[in-house]
């Protein structure tokens, strides 16, 4: 872009914004070059700050008058390089778009900006006694538009569902600049079910500017119940013996021996270290019937070989449990200078046989391998540790990390549960899809995006990126570094 | 249509399974008979007969169990019966998955019935079991009473395969709990009555059958006290299978006696959490000034979503709304205000936790005139309460005095370009969908 054109265009961009809602200086813009996958990066023209859904309209329709194309950013926390600018053009950052516009407790719905913090919702509901139920790892950051981009679940969405199965309608501004509601505030669609199409698009067919959200009482009772293995697959067969005692927990967590060595040493939260695999299992509801489900979970792992099942005595216990659990990534820094986290599901039958193949193919690769995961919905995250100063190794990452997205693919499962396809797994899309189903979807999306300045480039395989690819030295992200994120 | 079409038709699917001439009685719709009605035998074939009808331009009505083929406009031509019932295999079920793999035209009966035996059931219990079929109650977007606890199909469906107006055989989801891979495609076909697509395949997230469950029933005064104590139940520490309302006429039609309104709750699990919410239940309807809890049979689960159907002999007209749950009796009420004030009867059912209400309207034949402009009224009804309502069943005169579909708003725009993508002939249930598509 000439810089006559830039500075003509940031003027054009600030009478929309204002003067303060304008990034266009390289070093500025060298922050929304990547998300949390610090392996792809590319740099915008300019980061926007829009305050509504005008603004935004504005924006979209000046990027079609210019022919750039646009990305929605929310925190950026991704892991799948899904916001990334990746043909250059502007960054439309939400994030002062933060506001709770409305909670309607009788209907146990809210209306919310999508920059709002996830765990911020269950903030401002919780007082009265409810909160969001999606919480993906990253809920201290991420924001709701993003849950929304990538369809986010989190360790609880076993019982609960994902961000789609809580989203009942949005106000978007469409890839052309036009405003539209889809769904609304009441629970079946009129026609097709496009807030349902939508969320999961990863930013393809427009930017959300309102959401509105269910938002759920919270429990009367909760337990939680910490299973210690001696071997990886007994734990992996307790996951299924349990589902056969006919529960459905609210989450049933793994954890590897290598995590939680990290986990202990970094913040001792009493997950016993020579352990080769625990199993954070929560049940919540009513209070009737609480223990005699604790009894059942707790008969399912000792009948599976758990060599310990204990119950979190309070909520001071339960919440180190968690801590362990939810601080797992942030540990993996005492360990390695450095990994990655996959994202793959599989049908959790096939856990044992998956988690063996997990390993042979790190082993192979010569990396180590750390585990923490959903194993409740076979949602895995392998978290492959390397050292980026070696050179060559993190190919070896990115090798691996293909030949385990095959694995999954290969037992009927999917490459990804709650990462999203973004830049990093455009190109595994045909492991589980054919030409055909992917024919479908770019016929799906040319119906939102006929242009294709929404968000290019990104889900659909090519071959051709104009962004910078791994492998590349790995350093963290910005966010990172002022502690304001963990990678999940 | 072209005798040789008709021909290359049966060569598909076999001469047995291509019906014509007065066979068609039962694939009638709206007053128009099909030209033919074909039952493909595998995915194959399904994709061989719509190819053939895309290449002809030839409308086709995809046709499960046929219990929601009556909604939508008339048809403006006749066309083809494209009929699922010989696809009706349960290709899958791994109970420690909690998940199964189905042909669409398996009927949900015949689906539950299987998944029983090891334990587990699909958390979906729309009306007429027995008929409606997999892959119709998928299109339709139909459920029952226990949505209430366990969502819609929307929530269900993991994955399928769609056959394409066009042929191609396409898959989207998959066969895991949790798939974020590629745009969602079920929800695209979840309430798309058939208009993108015909599902030939389903795979659903399972629930492990519940050890307890009741279904109980509590009377009330007036429509409003019943909504008072749904809400209090909704506010409360009780998590109910089921929240539904019912009116006077609708509580008859389920073996209640005497002309007041019900509230309706089923509870399941372990048999502690059901006798604590039993208990808990009947306190605070006592509350709201209810009567004594009432024990239902089971046999009543499957009749509650049809109860306002069926209280009136001849509906002329049954609508469907979705409305925000606190606006539920009050949006009864005025509905059944307009019809009395009409000299109409109506009956309604509601799943009110979640804000679906069915109601019946029923007048003299040559009332087509008076039953619509009650429709109107009940639809304006539904936009007060926050949401839209469509006409799931009418007499012909009816559906021809009054719109079928409510508005979507500039959403339209989306939806018809969506159509154009995926079915540029129009040929997929031509014109009886929202906005004429």
């Amino acid at each position: 872009m000439t810089d006559a054109r830039k500075r003509s265009l940031r003027r054009e961009l600030e009478a929309i914004v204002g003067r303060d809602g304008v990034l266009s200086d390289p070093e500025e813009l060298l922050v929304y070059e990547s998300d949390g996958l610090t392996l792809f990066r590319a740099l915008a023209d300019f980061v926007v700050f829009p305050r509504s859904a005008e603004d935004v309209a504005a924006i979209v329709r000046l990027t079609n008058r210019e022919a750039l194309p646009f990305v929605a950013r929310g925190a950026g926390t991704g892991l799948s390089g899904g916001c990334l600018p990746s043909e250059g053009g502007v960054v439309i950052s939400l994030m002062r778009m933060n506001r709770v516009l409305e909670v309607d407790y009788d209907n146990q719905i809210a209306v919310v900006e999508p920059g709002l913090v996830n765990l911020h919702l269950s903030w401002a509901v919780g007082p009265k006694g409810f909160y969001y139920a999606p919480d993906p790892s990253s809920q201290q950051a991420c924001t709701i538009g993003g849950n929304i981009a990538n369809n986010s679940g989190g360790p609880h969405t076993l019982k609960y569902g994902v961000t789609t199965n809580h989203v009942l309608g949005l106000e978007v501004v469409l890839p052309d600049g036009e405003i539209a509601w889809l769904g609304g505030r009441t629970r079946d669609a009129l026609g097709y079910d496009l807030a349902g199409v939508f969320v999961g698009s990863e930013g393809t067919f427009g930017v959300a500017t309102k959401v509105v959200v269910r938002i759920l009482r919270k429990p009367q009772a909760v337990k939680t119940v910490l299973a210690v293995f001696d071997e990886v697959t007994q734990a992996s067969e307790a996951v299924s013996a349990v589902i056969a005692r006919g529960l459905v927990p609210a989450a049933m967590e793994m954890i590897d021996q290598l995590t939680i060595q990290a986990v202990e040493d970094a913040f001792g939260c009493g997950y016993p270290r020579d352990a080769a695999a625990a199993l954070l299992i929560e049940v919540d509801g009513l209070a009737a019937g609480m223990e005699s489900q604790v009894e059942r979970i707790v008969a399912a792992c000792r009948e599976s070989g758990a060599r310990e099942v204990r119950t979190a005595r309070d909520e001071a216990e339960r919440q180190l449990l968690w801590k362990g659990r939810k601080s797992a990534f942030g540990a993996y820094g005492r360990v390695s200078p450095a990994y990655m986290v996959m994202d793959g599901v599989i049908p959790r039958t096939r856990l044992p046989y998956v988690l063996n193949r997990v390993n042979q193919i790190v082993e192979t690769h010569g990396l180590r391998v750390g585990n923490v995961f959903h194993a409740g919905d076979g949602n895995l995250h392998p978290n492959i540790l390397y050292d980026p100063r070696i050179p060559g190794e993190e190919a070896r990452v990115v090798a691996a990390g293909a030949e385990i997205m095959k694995v999954c693919a290969e037992v009927g499962g999917s490459i990804s549960g709650e990462h999203g396809i973004g830049l990093e797994k455009a190109d595994f899309m045909p492991f589980i899809f054919s030409a055909a189903d992917l024919e479908f979807m770019r016929r799906l999306k040319d119906a939102f995006n006929p242009g294709g300045l929404c968000n290019p480039g990104k889900i659909f395989p090519t071959k051709k990126s104009c962004v910078e690819v791994g492998p590349v030295p790995y350093r963290p992200h910005a966010i990172e570094e002022k502690g304001l994120a963990q990678r999940f | 249509m072209a005798d040789a079409i008709l021909e290359t038709l049966r060569g598909v699917v076999g001469p047995a399974n291509l019906l014509t001439g007065v066979e068609l009685s039962p694939y009638v719709v709206d007053g128009r008979t099909p030209t033919a009605a074909v039952f493909p035998g595998s995915v194959d074939e399904v994709s061989a007969v719509l190819a053939l009808a895309n290449d002809a331009s030839i409308p086709v009505t995809p046709w499960g169990g046929g219990t929601g083929v009556g909604v939508g406009a008339p048809a403006a031509r006749a066309g083809l019966v494209l009929g699922l019932r010989r696809l009706d295999r349960l290709i899958e079920h791994e109970p420690g998955d909690l998940t199964a793999t189905v042909e669409a035209g398996a009927t949900m009966q015949t689906l539950q019935a299987a998944l029983t035996t090891r334990g587990q059931w699909l958390s979906l219990d729309p009306p007429d079991a027995d008929v409606a079929t997999v892959g119709g109650v998928l299109s339709a977007n139909a459920a029952g009473p226990r949505r209430h606890l366990y969502g819609t199909a929307r929530d269900l469906l993991l994955g399928l395969t769609v056959v394409c107006a066009d042929g191609a055989i396409v898959h989207g989801g998959g066969k895991v709990v949790k798939n974020v891979a590629g745009y969602d495609l079920p929800k695209l076909f979840v309430g798309a009555f058939g208009s993108l697509g015909v599902i030939v395949e389903a795979t659903v997230k399972l629930r492990p059958t519940p050890d307890a469950e009741i279904l109980v029933a509590v009377r009330f005064g007036s429509l409003k006290d019943c909504g008072l104590a749904a809400r209090a139940v909704s506010a409360s520490d009780l998590l109910p299978s089921a929240l539904d309302l019912v009116d006077g006429e609708a509580a008859a039609a389920l073996g209640l006696d005497g002309d007041r309104p019900a509230l309706v709750a089923g509870f399941d699990g372990l048999a502690e959490q059901v006798r604590w919410q039993r208990a808990e239940f009947a306190r605070l309807c006592e509350a709201a000034g209810g009567g004594e809890v009432r024990d239902l049979p089971a046999a009543t689960w499957g009749v509650l979503p049809t109860a306002a159907r069926r209280a009136l002999a001849e509906p002329a007209a049954v609508m469907r709304f979705s409305v925000l749950p606190a606006r539920v009796a009050e949006v009864a009420e005025r509905a059944g205000a307009t019809a009395r004030d009409a000299g109409l009867r109506a009956a309604f059912s509601a799943h009110a936790g979640v804000g679906a209400i069915v109601g019946a309207l029923a007048g003299p034949r040559d009332a087509a005139e008076a039953v619509a402009a009650a429709l109107r009224d009940w639809r304006e009804a539904a936009h007060a309460g926050g949401g839209h309502a469509i006409l799931e069943a009418a007499a012909l005169a009816v559906k021809a005095l009054m719109p079928v579909w409510d508005q979507p708003g500039a959403a339209l725009r989306i939806m018809q370009r969506i159509k154009r993508q995926l079915d540029p002939k129009g040929i997929l249930n031509a014109g009886r969908f929202v906005g004429g598509m």
